[in-house]
């Protein structure tokens, strides 16, 4: 690698780990028209930097998804989408639709003054057919604030939906030790994803349980189109094991799930069960 | 109430019943008694004998006392329908070849989503 392409590429780091730096997802879904192109829908997501946006589009015959991320090269920004499509071929003879799924990427370069139209049933269907137009922006804010999502449906007999999808960086974890209907004090901890392992200590019924715990991400989406949406980004795994002084070379296990403040268990060697409780952190 | 044309008819009725040879003796007594006094039912009783010989004929039996009906063979049936049934098959085949499954025939990147930047 050459120091020129080098020294870019630390820029564009450094740009896209810039603190305080907002970025906005600007979306209108446009009918053309003969007269005047008609707005179906608008919307933004905005957040930080490595905020994405998942599009759908539905209509009777096809359904279109898209995930949209971006990396910024100084004054020009790469758009990078996933596409999962589904086109309805046809009726099986037993009456049922058939589907055919089309999984694909698209990536554009282009200026954060441009704007880009996405044409999600391709450029060259018939007249009429629905795009999108977006519009980035980034403006420098006080502080990374959470991820906002704003959508108007204008035409509301169009399935359309605009999304920001937002990957957990930490997460909150509300760990408890239940033994029959006996249960420990709840223990909150923040862990940041791919941290070295915490050691957590657990009462119950006056005995003390010593756990490492750490967080990761999970390590592979369970279908393509999971994958490609990234239908799975709030979904973080526990990883339990015991403390390096204690006798038990296995770990304990893993429970993954989403930052929904809903319980998942795992049963513990010792007899115990561990409940999880996953949870998005708190506002910094 | 049957008139006059009902009653002709169903003696036009009668004459092909007779000709096929499924009356009874008193029916075809009661023909034969209305074949005397009716000119047009013995002119249309002509025809149709008329009509069953060039039939006779054309199957190469002109004397024959009924009209010898068409028969297919077993085998020439089984044959004909083996042949239907692969015509079938191949032009199914031949169809999925040049046309592929079920779908639009639009080239996959013509039907794909696209960026176009501004």
């Amino acid at each position: 690698m050459g120091l020129s392409s080098f020294s870019s590429l630390l820029l564009a780091l450094a740009s896209f780990q810039g603190p305080g730096t907002r970025l906005t997802y600007r979306v209108r879904v446009i009918e053309p028209a003969s007269v005047e192109p008609r707005v179906l829908a608008s919307g933004a997501v905005s957040g930080p930097l490595d905020n994405e946006m998942r599009l759908t589009l539905r209509t009777d015959s096809a359904e279109v998804e898209a995930l949209f991320h971006l990396t910024p090269f100084g004054d020009t920004v790469s758009l990078g989408a996933e596409f999962y499509t589904r086109r309805r071929v046809g009726r099986s003879r037993r009456g049922l639709p058939l589907w055919e799924e089309d999984t694909y990427r698209r990536l554009v370069r282009l200026a954060w003054s441009d704007t880009a139209r996405i044409y999600p049933f391709g450029q060259n269907r018939r007249e009429g057919s629905a795009f999108v137009e977006l519009i980035l922006e980034r403006r420098f804010a006080g502080g990374e604030g959470r991820s906002a999502e704003r959508f108007d449906l204008v035409d509301s007999t169009r399935d359309l939906r605009v999304e920001a999808v937002v990957r957990p960086r930490r997460a909150r974890v509300i760990l408890n030790l239940v033994r029959g209907d006996t249960v420990s004090g709840p223990r909150p901890i923040d862990l940041v994803l791919d941290e070295p392992p915490r050691v957590v200590q657990l009462v119950l019924r006056g005995r003390a349980t010593t756990l490492l715990v750490s967080v990761a991400r999970p390590s592979e989406a369970r279908s393509p189109r999971d994958r490609a949406l990234a239908l799975d980004a709030d979904v973080l795994c526990l990883r339990v094991a015991p403390p390096p002084a204690a006798d038990a070379p296995q770990p304990f296990g893993t429970v993954c799930g989403r930052l929904n403040n809903v319980a998942r268990q795992l049963p513990l060697p010792t007899g115990d069960t561990l409940a999880a409780t996953f949870a998005w952190p708190g506002a910094r | 109430m049957a008139g006059p044309e009902t009653t002709h008819q169903q003696w036009l009725k009668q004459i092909g019943a007779e000709l096929d040879g499924e009356l009874s003796l008193m029916e075809r007594a009661a023909l034969a008694k209305h074949l005397a006094t009716c000119s047009r039912c013995a002119g249309a009783r002509a025809s149709q004998l008329e009509v069953r010989v060039a039939l006779a004929r054309s199957a190469g039996d002109p004397h024959a006392f009924v009209v010898p009906r068409p028969s297919i063979r077993a085998g020439t049936l089984t044959l004909w329908v083996i042949v239907a049934l692969a015509t079938g098959m191949l032009g199914g085949w031949l169809a999925n070849r040049r046309w592929g499954g079920p779908g639009s025939g639009a080239p996959l990147e013509d039907t794909r989503g696209t960026i176009v930047v501004q």
